[in-house]
């Protein structure tokens, strides 16, 4: 192959095949998208729409099935957990990773441990405990463990330790403290780690379907998951409306990833590698 | 290494950044952790005041239980999904990393389902793989095959079908992880792979695959965790069915703990998966040390 000779054809030829297979990956999301602007007697007839029906979609946001009171549900619940965990994870982070105090590294095996108990084992004492804390059945129940995330502590801590330290070291024998370091030099720092961070914690919240089955019941309290699940329970043969509804969740994952795909992809990959 | 003496002053600043944290971690991970091992030892039901220590009959039900077998079953077909989407991941990785124009593009579309995980796309391949006129048996028609699968709604194929949803959610992160791996098999090594002869299949399989190793070791193990953790796309899909086709173990937990509120029953199930992850994680500890090349 010379590299020099502008278009090489198997060069050409393996990007080719290749979009024909990421094709075969995007395929899902094309035919939901189409398939929410077909009308009923075209479902599954046809891979495009004759012409752009929108009703699937006026049914989704306006009628029985409104689907504003569980978007705002979601956004509520994504948006404080996110901010919650960002700010907390950062601050325990910079504890691990630029204070040497006692017990630190014992401290730092229990969060490593809990890393290992299965979502499935505190379900059921966090719903007897929700029960007594009155928070069972309100969108505490997701919040308020939402704003604690283990891999945020794990990834922020991972990114602090690579800040040269010399960096903190001066501004300490300056005679500045660890939390005028943590807000003026470390965080501002830290911005693309947080922003990775952020948008990966809000997808997961966003998307979160399991503790929300087991900690919400009351209907206007409902997630987008939820709600979903709730729209195809009760209209199972609504196709055209299930692609609707289901855009309406995913649309909004596609937009921040398509803005935030460097910070997303470079996060993940530095996380892990390292790991 | 430089020793940093003023990482160990103030160190009361040390506990007052983790404190906030920590209050968390115990109230929402460490007790309800202790909280659900002392329940493994009663039968403890929703509900019902009446609670009794029944010290290993849990366990001992458990051990006797035709349904947690089968959950174990489910569990490994499940568990296929890991090596499967391991390898296409390398070798798309393979790929895009030399010998492709528009990186960026194909890169964004392997990894578009990761970042839009969750039920709703779960929905999107329950109507995908609809057996009498979903899009995918329409096409397999097309080109002869008489008698498609009725994957999620046939017993015998419906977790396999779950499989491949996996897959295809699992693929692009998989693929970036090895795509930053192969960014650090220096273009040395290949080329002298290369100048001695080597074959393209050869250099892949004899030198670039042992070299990204320890990067193939660590996702076979977190994928291993992520898998046997999560159940939201089966319960979204098929809830288990058809017929328990599809009641992978940390589903079995959910349905014991909240569709039936054998609480108690469903605690010691849960620290059997608990275990599991326990015994893969002192796998990799060992593993990393012994079998991976660096």
């Amino acid at each position: 192959m010379n590299p020099t000779a502008g278009l090489s054809k198997s060069r050409l030829l393996v990007t080719v095949l290749m979009l024909v297979a990421g094709a075969f990956m995007i395929v899902p999301f094309l035919w939901m998208i189409s398939t929410s602007f077909q009308s009923a007697s075209e479902v599954f007839s046809r891979w495009l729409p004759s012409k752009l029906d929108w009703s699937n979609h006026k049914r989704i946001w306006t009628g029985n099935y409104n689907f504003v009171p569980y978007y705002m549900n979601s956004l509520k619940v994504s948006l404080i957990s996110t901010a919650g965990a960002v700010f907390l994870s950062a601050f325990a982070a910079y504890g691990f990773a630029r204070v040497e105090f006692k017990g630190r590294n014992a401290l730092f095996l229990v969060y490593l441990s809990m890393m290992m108990i299965p979502p499935q084992v505190i379900f059921v004492p966090k719903f007897i405990m929700f029960n007594w804390m009155n928070i069972y059945n309100t969108h505490w129940a997701l919040i308020l463990p939402g704003m604690f995330s283990i891999f945020g502590v794990f990834m922020l801590r991972q990114f602090f330790m690579g800040v040269p330290r010399e960096i903190t070291e001066s501004a300490f024998l300056d005679g500045a403290g660890h939390f005028k370091i943590f807000f003026r030099l470390i965080l501002p720092l830290a911005k693309p780690a947080l922003a990775t961070f952020a948008i990966i914690d809000f997808s997961w919240h966003w998307n979160d379907y399991e503790n929300a089955l087991v900690f919400l019941t009351s209907p206007k309290l409902y997630t987008i998951p939820l709600g979903l699940q709730n729209f195809i329970l009760e209209n199972n043969v609504d196709y055209n409306g299930m692609m609707a509804a289901s855009s309406a969740a995913i649309v909004p994952m596609i937009a921040i990833f398509l803005l935030g795909q460097k910070y997303i992809i470079q996060g993940i990959a530095s996380s892990a590698v390292k790991g | 290494m430089k020793r940093h003496s003023w990482m160990r002053k103030q160190q009361w600043a040390g506990y007052a950044f983790i404190l906030p944290n920590m209050v968390g971690i115990l109230l929402f991970f460490i007790i309800p952790a202790l909280f659900s091992f002392g329940l493994m030892f009663t039968n403890y039901q929703f509900a019902n005041p009446n609670v009794s220590f029944t010290g290993l009959d849990n366990l001992k039900r458990m051990f006797q239980d035709d349904q947690f077998y089968r959950a174990i079953q489910h569990t490994a077909i499940f568990l296929l999904s890991v090596p499967v989407s391991l390898v296409l991941a390398f070798l798309v990785a393979l790929v895009l990393n030399r010998s492709v124009y528009l990186k960026g593009l194909l890169r964004g579309m392997f990894f578009l389902p990761y970042i839009s995980s969750g039920v709703a796309v779960a929905f999107v391949w329950m109507l995908l793989f609809q057996p009498s006129h979903g899009p995918i048996n329409e096409a397999l028609r097309w080109i002869g095959i008489a008698s498609p699968p009725g994957w999620f709604a046939d017993s015998d194929t419906a977790m396999y079908a779950i499989d491949i949803v996996q897959v295809w959610f699992m693929l692009g992160y998989n693929m970036i992880i090895y795509l930053a791996a192969l960014q650090e098999v220096s273009a040395e090594q290949m080329e002298a792979a290369t100048i001695d002869g080597a074959g393209k299949g050869t250099i892949t399989w004899k030198i670039v695959w042992p070299l990204v190793s320890p990067t193939t070791f660590l996702l076979l193990v977190t994928g291993l965790i992520m898998t046997m953790k999560s159940f939201a796309i089966i319960q979204a899909i098929t809830q288990g069915g058809p017929s328990g086709s599809t009641t992978i173990l940390s589903l079995y937990v959910y349905k014991t703990a909240f569709s039936y509120y054998e609480m108690g029953y469903a605690s010691t199930v849960s620290w059997f998966l608990f275990a599991v992850i326990l015994v893969i994680t002192i796998v990799q500890w060992i593993g990393q040390k012994r079998w991976v090349h660096y």
